[in-house]
């Protein structure tokens, strides 16, 4: 083969088509499996938007109770003789450390945050982050409150929540259906 | 081989339909708005592609379902990975990307190219179908005959006219792999046409 009939083969070869319309329309095809995948790009926003509203409206109502109670503690003096529910909770409920399991979940979870996220569309990421931001916020201010009160039933309780919370957001990126923690778990 | 260039021309004129082409522009609008999950956008990007993309996944595959999966495979993981085009090449280039790694990675997973061989044999698409009519579907035929790694080399550089290092990368081989290949499918190619009477 010279280089004269090479340069023939090559001209036929791009007259050959590129553009071969298929013999039928793969639009439908392609349309049914984005739509079945759109769910987990576009359901965030409504369930993330109300768990990060939950968590902020909680712990906002929380931080005024706690506020107030606090201050309150040094002009009520509760009658003698009545047991408070708060003493009996905080008798039961000991130290509020996270369990373990709960420990090892929520590691694995950030660990795999950011490669999950990346597979979000940008607006579904951001909206992701900024949720979870407000959940976090949420954890380091009742943590803040819990160091001056730790035995707060209530603080505790919300902790829970908000780790709760902030579980099932990260779950929900990467698709996990284990069980979320549970009271034992704290 | 001029009167057969000649002829060749004539009828792949007569063949192909030539779709109006978007505004550079306009396509850009689509690719945000499909970046924004506008699915509407992301058709009106598919309706745009499918042909190119179609036809590139036909040429490497060599059968239609083949190509048909190959297809709808690659439009849907350019859906899903559309956040990560930052328009660093054209939105065709980055879309045939993905397309030939449909292609290899069905390929891969498969290992059936000899049964490819046979399927392109039995299912061989009809010329309406394919838009090469006259002595150049003796050309299509031969290149569907080439052995794999010329085959695929050959259709992106000299059917899509990607250069041997765009074609080394979308192949995930070096550019020299790429070279060594194209002649080889010139030759092979050359062999064919002559055996079936052409003057090559």
């Amino acid at each position: 083969m010279n280089d004269k009939t090479d340069d023939k083969l090559m001209a036929m070869a791009a007259e050959l088509a590129t553009d071969i319309k298929p013999q039928r329309d793969l639009w439908p095809e392609i349309e049914a499996a984005i739509r079945e995948q759109e769910p987990a790009r576009t359901a965030w926003t409504p369930y993330f938007a109300q768990a990060a509203a939950v968590v902020l409206l909680v712990a906002g109502t929380a931080a005024v109770t706690w506020n107030v109670a606090k201050n309150d503690a040094d002009y009520v003096v509760p009658p003698e003789g009545v047991a408070t529910t708060l003493d009996a909770e905080f008798a039961s409920f000991g130290n509020y450390e996270l369990g373990q399991g709960f420990q090892d979940a929520r590691s694995n979870l950030l660990a795999d945050l950011d490669l999950e996220l990346d597979k979000l569309s940008p607006e579904a990421r951001t909206e992701v982050e900024e949720n979870l931001a407000v959940i976090r916020t949420a954890i380091a201010e009742i943590n803040a409150a819990l160091e001056e009160e730790p035995g707060n039933v209530l603080l505790q309780e919300l902790l829970l929540k908000s780790y709760h919370e902030e579980l099932l957001v990260m779950r929900k990126v990467g698709g996990l259906t284990q069980n979320v923690m549970s009271r034992n778990d704290i | 081989m001029v009167a057969l260039l000649t002829a060749v021309r004539d009828d792949y004129s007569q063949g192909m339909v030539v779709a109006a082409q978007p505004e550079v522009n306009e396509e850009a609008r689509w690719v945000r708005q499909a970046q924004r999950s506008d699915q509407g956008a992301f058709e009106k990007l598919y309706r745009l592609h499918i042909d190119k993309v179609y036809g590139l996944c036909l040429r490497m595959t060599g059968s239609v379902a083949e190509a048909e999966d190959c297809a709808q495979e690659a439009f849907i993981q350019a859906w899903n990975k559309l956040d990560k085009f930052r328009g660093d090449s054209a939105f065709a280039t980055w879309l045939h990307r993905i397309a030939v790694n449909s292609v290899l990675g069905r390929m891969r997973k498969s290992k059936r190219e000899q049964d490819r061989i046979q399927i392109a044999a039995d299912v061989a698409p009809s010329p309406a179908s394919i838009g090469d009519s006259g002595n150049l579907r003796d050309l299509s035929d031969a290149v569907d005959r080439l052995p794999e790694g010329a085959r695929h080399v050959f259709v992106l550089s000299a059917i899509y006219g990607y250069s041997h290092e765009e074609a080394g990368e979308m192949l995930g081989i070096a550019v020299g792999t790429s070279k060594a290949q194209l002649h080889r499918a010139r030759r092979l190619l050359s062999q064919q046409l002559t055996e079936q009477g052409y003057e090559v």
